[in-house]
């Protein structure tokens, strides 16, 4: 996402205007509009005129409208992949939509004040937010995390499942009683469409393409390299053959749904690459709540209510937060957890915020949302009882 | 344990929607005893047909009684067994060796077998070639998928699930577990490589408690390469004492455990102890032979009066026309003519031609590995992991469900959202522990403690599983699966939880709520 401008005063006030690009773009943004705050961004209207003969004629015509924002969707068909990923082949990643609803408070020739109107926001075209209660930090860091160059989201430019790809075919298991004929026979065809699938669905010929990936257990991954480099021979096909040789890196991975895509991500090939970014953090934080929790149950607590105990005895080194806790409709909701975060790091601790449209964010979702790894070991129990004491 | 001469039954503290089950009693770790009962089942409200079949169903499960009835005496008796172990353990070296000395592998087989893995620079697998049929198993000497075969013993006939024993391919080996009655566990017994196969990350112990959870009742443990130690009787004793505690622990009871020396490659006592090669063992062995203990297994019980249901463990073209489709019928009897309803999914087929044990049959009942051919459905709307049932009996789908769990020797705690893969018969689903309903007192099945934060080894708890998406694009809600309580139909109910890579928990399914 790209930062057009930004005015925002020290106390919070003010606009920041932004272009977003992808689908990453849409969920930035999606949490980043409240109901209250006011956007303006370009509509189309389609407006009425009598010309100087008297006939009517209709006009479609663009123009920037703000709206005092009510409601705002986000929809998505590729929510549950890890990263934002594309299966579409021409590489224009726009599976997400958002949509913007509220009263126009601005002057306009072809609107009038105070009408309800719907905006769906639109990729490549500028908006400019402006919110009710100021600009929180939590607010801000999203500003800044979206509009940095290079940052995560494009690490995995494109993810290809033949596992639930219409196109393959179903490969019948040796046991048939017809011998396993029948298996080796599929299983060549089986390579065949995974050969024009890659072709269709794998950008390889993008010089800023660090990786292809070819993860599966077992020994699949071998088998599909081995197949596809084999033909971008036979058929003379030297990019193909180059990007393989350079980037092509077989990893192996427990199980093929997609949820192993973090097994990908957090393997020693790929976190080399992946070090400095956002994603891995998550990844290795959330991973280390859970090793707390099976060593020291005292030292991982999870939970709003318990959360916020903790943080109350500044016993917090870690807290992990989930970015659907900020998105309450209810802005002092929202401003407890704001308080949270910014409690727990002017005592010195971390906050790692978790994006719910990744496989990591959506666990902890599972997990209420909320966890921390303490610095020294509490008792929920004894501590919930000493506060219903006071 | 649950064995029939300890039958405990406890129970009845549950809330209304959960029936009554029994339960045994054991405090030891991992006591999966729960899960597997030996209780029968309520017989009642199955003569429910269309009325145009209601007559010939009549006379045709009074035909598969009588057939069934007589099994033991003028037919042998019927078993399957998967065959489980450690990778490289000689579960199909033992598999083939077996059936050649059982006359089931001919001698040009056997030859050209010999012949190519010589070639191939891997003469060591030429016995395993049998079963390792594919070109990537051959070349790698790995098995990657269950493979079929039978054979017959004097009292028995057995249906033979040759499992991979390659951490990999677990899903494969849960697959064929979930078909068989009994299991046949092959470890070696080389220096150092029994221990590798019993320590954390090796499969004996993970395949022990598969296939206990997934309701074989039955081992036979193979202490397989005894050449290789030199015959040793210490190190069979000290193996067996090893694994006895462990099996006891896992759910086995000992009056159905057997234990047998053997050496798969030189054919030592699979069949006869008799041969040169077996003077060692002579020594000081004079027991059954592998033979002897198979032609004792039990057969399962066979319940001809629930329901049909067909878990599709594989797909395949028919040889003429149609689709054919195997597994193994988790109840009630299927017959030709008939039209079957596939699930998930609004398609039926017809059947045209039932095959079990290679033979074309007219029906098969509950219990048997069977092949069906089907037509009048597009090849398209049949896939592994499918159900077959009556149109007129459909299995519930689910996308959420309660089930108890029993946690296995896990490192990293299970919490609530915790992300699993869901196995049941042949097919493994995305899943979220959705909600941590309670932990349970293992031995008598009370509430311990309502809504807890973790569920850590060893522990035995209710929990809600909700499924997950398949892929990476697409609709958000997941696909429903078919599922049965545990309570209805015990083989439709039971379930294994992994993740990444390792078995976490087995459970049974109380309660759907879709
Ligand atoms: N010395 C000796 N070697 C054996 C014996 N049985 C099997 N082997 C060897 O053990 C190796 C593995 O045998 P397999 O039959 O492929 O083992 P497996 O358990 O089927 O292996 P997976 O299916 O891949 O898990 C082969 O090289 C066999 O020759 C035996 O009795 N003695
Ligand atoms: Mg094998």
């Amino acid at each position: 996402m790209k930062l057009v401008g930004k005015f925002v005063d020290k106390h919070g006030a003010g606009h920041v205007s932004l272009r977003p690009e992808d689908d990453e773009d849409m969920w930035h943004l999606y949490n980043l509009i409240q109901k209250g705050d006011s956007v303006r961004a370009p509509a189309i209207r389609r407006v009425q005129k009598t010309s100087a003969t008297g006939s009517i004629e209709s006009q479609r015509i663009r123009l920037n409208l703000t709206l005092e924002v009510t409601n705002i969707e986000f929809s998505s068909f590729s929510a549950a992949a890890e990263q934002s990923s594309s299966t579409d082949p021409s590489g224009s990643n726009n599976s997400a939509a958002l949509q913007i609803a509220g009263r126009v408070i601005s002057e306009n020739p072809h609107v009038k004040l105070g009408a309800f109107h719907t905006l769906d926001i639109e990729a490549n075209r500028d908006v400019r937010i402006e919110k009710a209660d100021g600009w929180d930090s939590i607010a801000l860091s999203r500003v800044n995390e979206a509009t940095v160059p290079g940052r995560e989201q494009k690490l995995v430019q494109s993810t290809y499942d033949p596992r639930h790809s219409p196109d393959i075919v179903p490969i019948p298991r040796k046991a048939a009683a017809s011998g396993s004929s029948q298996h080796e026979k599929a299983l060549t065809k089986f390579y065949g469409t995974l050969y024009d699938a890659f072709i269709r669905h794998i950008p390889f010929g993008n010089v800023g393409l660090k990786a292809i990936v070819f993860a599966s257990p077992g020994w699949v991954r071998d088998s599909v390299y081995d197949y596809v480099m084999q033909e971008a021979g036979r058929r003379g096909e030297k990019v193909l053959q180059r990007a393989l040789k350079e980037k092509g890196v077989r990893i192996h991975i427990s199980s093929p749904h997609v949820h192993s895509l973090v097994e990908v991500l957090k393997s020693p090939e790929i976190a080399a690459q992946l070090k400095e970014t956002k994603f891995a953090r998550r990844g290795i934080t959330l991973d280390k709540f859970h090793k707390m929790l099976a060593t020291d149950e005292l030292r991982a607590w999870y939970g709003p209510d318990h959360v916020v105990l903790a943080a109350d005895r500044g016993a917090i080194g870690t807290l992990l937060i989930s970015d659907e806790l900020f998105r309450a409709s209810d802005p002092v909701t929202r401003k407890k957890y704001v308080a949270l975060v910014e409690s727990v790091q002017q005592k010195g601790g971390d906050a790692v915020i978790f994006s719910s449209m990744h496989e990591s964010g959506q666990q902890l979702n599972q997990l209420s949302g909320i966890a921390a790894i303490l610095t020294f070991p509490l008792d929920v129990e004894v501590v919930e009882a000493e506060e219903a004491g006071r | 344990m649950t064995g029939p001469s300890t039958p405990t039954k406890l129970g009845m503290n549950r809330g209304p929607s959960t029936p009554a089950r029994g339960i045994g009693v054991d405090q030891r770790t991992l006591d999966l005893s729960g899960l597997n009962l030996t209780e029968k089942e309520d017989r009642s409200a199955i003569f429910e047909e269309a009325p145009k079949t209601r007559f010939a169903r009549d006379k045709l499960l009074e035909e598969a009684k009588k057939v069934i009835d007589s099994e033991g005496t003028e037919r042998k008796k019927e078993v399957s067994l998967v065959v489980i172990g450690h990778v490289d353990a000689g579960k199909s070296t033992l598999m083939g060796r077996m059936l050649y000395e059982l006359g089931r592998l001919d001698e040009k087989t056997r030859l050209a077998n010999e012949r190519g893995s010589n070639k191939a620079g891997k003469s060591s697998f030429s016995w395993a070639w049998s079963l390792d049929g594919t070109t990537e198993e051959r070349e790698r000497g790995i098995t990657m998928d269950i493979a079929l075969q039978s054979m017959s013993t004097p009292h028995r006939h057995i249906t033979i699930l040759d499992a991979p024993g390659h951490k990999d391919f677990i899903p494969n080996m849960i697959s064929g577990a979930s078909q068989a009655d009994c299991a046949l566990l092959v470890v070696d017994a080389a220096t150092g490589e029994f221990e590798a196969g019993f320590d954390r990350g090796g499969q004996t112990r993970e395949h022990i408690l598969l296939v206990r959870s997934l309701g074989v009742s039955q081992v036979v443990v193979a202490i397989n390469k005894l050449d290789q130690v030199q015959w040793s009787k210490s190190r069979y004793d000290e193996i067996c004492d090893f694994l006895r505690p462990f099996l006891v622990q896992s759910g086995f009871h000992p009056s159905k455990t057997r234990f047998v020396p053997v050496a798969a490659m030189q054919g030592v006592n699979l069949v006869s102890l008799d041969e040169d090669a077996a003077q060692e063992l002579r020594q000081w062995y004079n027991g059954p032979t592998l033979a002897d203990h198979l032609d004792q297994l039990d057969a399962p019980a066979r319940d001809i009066y629930t329901p049909l249901r067909i878990p599709i463990s594989n797909v395949f073209k028919g040889s003429t026309s149609g689709t054919a489709v195997s597994g193994r019928l988790c109840g009630g009897v299927v017959q030709v003519g008939e039209r079957l309803r596939v699930l998930p999914g609004d398609e039926t087929a017809a059947v045209k031609l039932i095959e079990v044990k290679d033979e074309s049959v007219p029906w098969a009942a509950a219990g048997m590995n069977a092949t069906l051919y089907l037509t009048s459905i597009d090849p398209v709307h049949l896939n592994i992991g499918n159900v077959l049932c009556p149109p007129t009996n459909l299995v519930p789908l689910a996308t959420t469900f309660t089930a108890r769990i029993i946690i296995f020797d896990i490192q990293i705690p299970i919490t609530c959202g915790a992300s699993i893969e869901l196995f049941h018969h042949s097919r493994d689903v995305p899943a979220t522990i959705t909600n941590l309903v309670s932990t349970l007192d293992r031995a008598s099945g009370s509430i311990i403690k309502k809504k807890p934060r973790v569920l850590t080894k060893g522990t035995s708890a209710e929990v809600q599983i909700t499924l997950r998406t398949q892929s990476l694009s697409g609709p958000f809600v997941a696909r429903p699966i078919p599922l049965e309580s545990f309570s209805v139909n015990k083989d439709m109910g039971r379930i294994l939880l992994r993740r990444g890579g390792e078995t976490i928990g087995a459970g049974i399914v109380l309660e759907i709520f879709g």
